[in-house]
């Protein structure tokens, strides 16, 4: 592999981060001491780093199901609706079964359903495609925005728990302790399938014949359907599976980490995994073992921001910024020829 | 049934002098996104840009008092980060999806940003004079129309002509014709004579332009403060629009006003139906958004060099 392009893309990310940190100016605080914060308070604290490991779960997982179809370059921005239908799918059946299934096997059962429900709510947008060609990037984000107001009515309407209709802070019932994901050392167990999750995705995608014709698709649609791909199935694949390891992520965080089904707002960057793993797969260069460090690494900038907050009353908000700077940053990096560039003005 | 008539012909009159300036914000980013898109630019980062435009308009009108200063420097802060998406698409050749999406995240979080460290985090949000409405004398006298066309505010007869402008410009003009020609075949354009950089640059500025202008309108005239996210998917919708209008704005000018109506809607009809969860009404414009677009569907001919960068041979 060229070791030219992943130093470039670090370099550049790190430029993303200085210039990102000039906008802490605005709050009057220091740059080097707000960059220092974050890298402390993100990677460095015993409670930061536990964290950003936490953190890292959903959006690792995320991440790595929306590189599925990226890599068809079919663009599934719906990570986040499927997330939310892959939660709530869970709980509902985490809760239906509590006290009548062993831990384990509701466990499974909550995997199976969170895998259905996310891979359900890909499937609008997909067979849209299929059938009329439509935008897929239009019609995912219209799901998300959809799934969103429908986990509001299910926590304050079906799924409403008993707690939550004394306090008013709509949430579903908890799902009791047994049925739980351990936790050691404070982190989730959940790191262990996400990491199992990054490592299937990527044998799939590099040694499966579906995984060529995904890139084939990716570079060339007529290409691929030369090469006799059916572009039909493979597109539909991959949304079961883009939709289903979402919903993955929305089951682990609730089993180990909320416990509780949340409504969710717009706005909060803390819980969009979904939108978050656009850009953790994106500047991984759509490679899911890569995946592991981006996704550690964008969850550790969220978490040096949360102490960036409490320490300097930086508001949370400036995390996507920074986000979105790094991605902008990231995929130029990966189109500039830096060397030529420095002998190029070395020439002169 | 009869009684969902009768409430809807009750409706009918707030829906129709209510769907202007709720079509308004997205017309405004929707016109900029068709000039992109007829240029062969896709910019997804449209709603970023509206974030922006809703948090800049709103600090200068509430610095200044001056609306019409407030709707520029909105505008242009929101050009500046179409500018970043033309270096990255049209100089360095980046995927027009990924950087679109880009900034979309810098304008979304810049938004909250700017609000939580100028504001702090208010219980109750700081406010400023909606735009005042500019009602043209006599003419709104006319009967059933004459409100619905000489009675809105200032800016969206400002819309209105940038609109004729606009399809004028693409249709009617040497410099439109070159526009659609860098849509459709940046190479052929080049053989003429055309700059293809220099038109998807304009169009990205003008589009960028537009989407601040339309965010600043949420925020100075349909709300009079600012909220956390408060463009909620619009800037997308009015992309969605585009396609719906097969890339000519009269027909985008069609499609936002019906999303207008989509809107005063399902606000209308949460008061009517108060049994009934608010957030299946809330869903409304998003699931129209899906109705509108299938309609279109495969029959879209976009600009065939859309979200194609052009790179020279040699």
């Amino acid at each position: 592999m060229n070791i030219r392009k992943p130093i470039q893309i670090i370099f550049f990310i790190i430029l993303a981060l200085l210039i990102s940190s000039l906008l802490l100016l605005i709050d009057h605080v220091s740059p080097i001491a707000g960059i220092a914060e974050l890298i402390s308070g993100g990677f460095l604290t015993h409670y930061g780093l536990v964290a950003t490991i936490n953190d890292t779960i959903p959006l690792l997982i995320v991440a790595v199901a929306i590189i599925i179809p990226f890599i068809a370059k079919f663009w599934n921005i719906g990570g986040q609706g499927q997330y939310i239908f892959g939660s709530i799918f869970a709980t509902w059946i985490g809760l239906e079964l509590a006290g009548s299934l062993p831990g384990a096997l509701l466990i499974t059962a909550a995997i199976i359903f969170a895998f259905i429900g996310g891979a359900l709510w890909a499937m609008p947008p997909t067979l849209m495609k299929i059938y009329f060609g439509t935008n897929e990037i239009i019609t995912t984000l219209m799901m998300n925005f959809i799934a969103v107001y429908f986990l509001d009515y299910m926590t304050i309407g079906p799924m409403e728990g008993s707690i939550a209709k004394i306090t008013h802070v709509p949430s579903s019932a908890p799902i009791p302790s047994p049925d739980l994901l351990p936790h050691i050392g404070g982190v989730s167990t959940g790191i262990f399938m996400a990491l199992a999750i990054a490592v299937i995705i990527f044998i799939l995608l590099r040694y499966t014949n579906f995984g060529y014709e995904l890139k084939l698709i990716g570079s060339s649609i007529d290409a691929a359907r030369y090469a006799g791909a059916s572009l039909r199935r493979d597109l539909l694949l991959s949304m079961v599976l883009s939709g289903g390891i979402a919903g993955i992520a929305g089951m682990i965080q609730v089993f180990g980490i909320t416990t509780v089904l949340l409504p969710q707002v717009f706005s909060d960057i803390t819980t969009s995994f979904g939108y978050v793993g656009i850009p953790v797969a994106l500047v991984a260069s759509l490679n899911p073992l890569i995946t592991i460090i981006s996704a550690f690494f964008f969850s550790g900038v969220l978490n040096g921001a949360y102490a960036m907050e409490i320490s300097f009353g930086i508001p949370i908000d400036l995390v996507i910024t920074i986000y979105g700077l790094m991605m902008f940053f990231a995929v130029i990096g990966v189109m500039i020829n830096l060397g030529r560039i420095f002998r190029r003005s070395g020439a002169k | 049934m009869s009684s969902f008539i009768s409430i809807f012909m009750l409706l009918l009159p707030t829906v129709v002098l209510g769907m202007v300036p709720r079509a308004a914000p997205i017309f405004a980013a929707a016109l900029g996104e068709n000039i992109d898109q007829s240029a062969g630019t896709l910019n997804l980062g449209v709603e970023g840009m509206m974030l922006l435009g809703t948090i800049i308009g709103f600090v200068i009108d509430f610095k200044t008092g001056d609306f019409v200063l407030a709707f520029i420097v909105a505008g242009l802060a929101s050009a500046l980060l179409a500018l970043l998406h033309g270096i990255a698409t049209i100089s360095f050749k980046v995927d027009q999806v990924t950087s679109g999406t880009a900034i979309w995240f810098i304008g979304w979080g810049l938004s909250g940003f700017i609000y939580s460290s100028l504001f702090g985090k208010a219980s109750s949000p700081p406010a400023v004079k909606t735009i005042p409405t500019l009602y043209i004398p006599h003419l709104t006298d006319i009967p059933y129309i004459g409100k619905l066309l000489f009675g809105q505010d200032p800016v969206v007869y400002a819309l209105f002509i940038t609109f004729l402008v606009a399809q004028y410009f693409l249709f009617h003009t040497k410099a439109g014709l070159n526009l659609r020609t860098v849509g459709e075949d940046p190479l052929v354009a080049e053989i003429m004579g055309v700059n293809p950089d220099l038109y998807r640059y304009f169009a990205l500025i003008f589009g960028g332009f537009m989407a601040g202008v339309g965010g600043a309108y949420i925020t100075l005239s349909l709300v009079g403060s600012f909220y956390f996210d408060m463009t909620a998917g619009m800037g997308f919708i009015a992309v969605a629009l585009v396609y719906f209008g097969k890339w000519n704005p009269l027909r985008v000018l069609i499609g936002s006003l019906v999303f207008g109506a989509v809107y005063v809607l399902y606000l209308a009809l949460e008061t009517y139906f108060p049994t009934t969860p608010y957030q299946f009404f809330s869903m409304f414009p998003y699931i129209a958004t899906l109705i509108l677009i299938i309609l279109v569907g495969a029959r879209a001919h976009a600009p065939a060099a859309l979200a194609l960068p052009y790179i020279k041979e040699g």
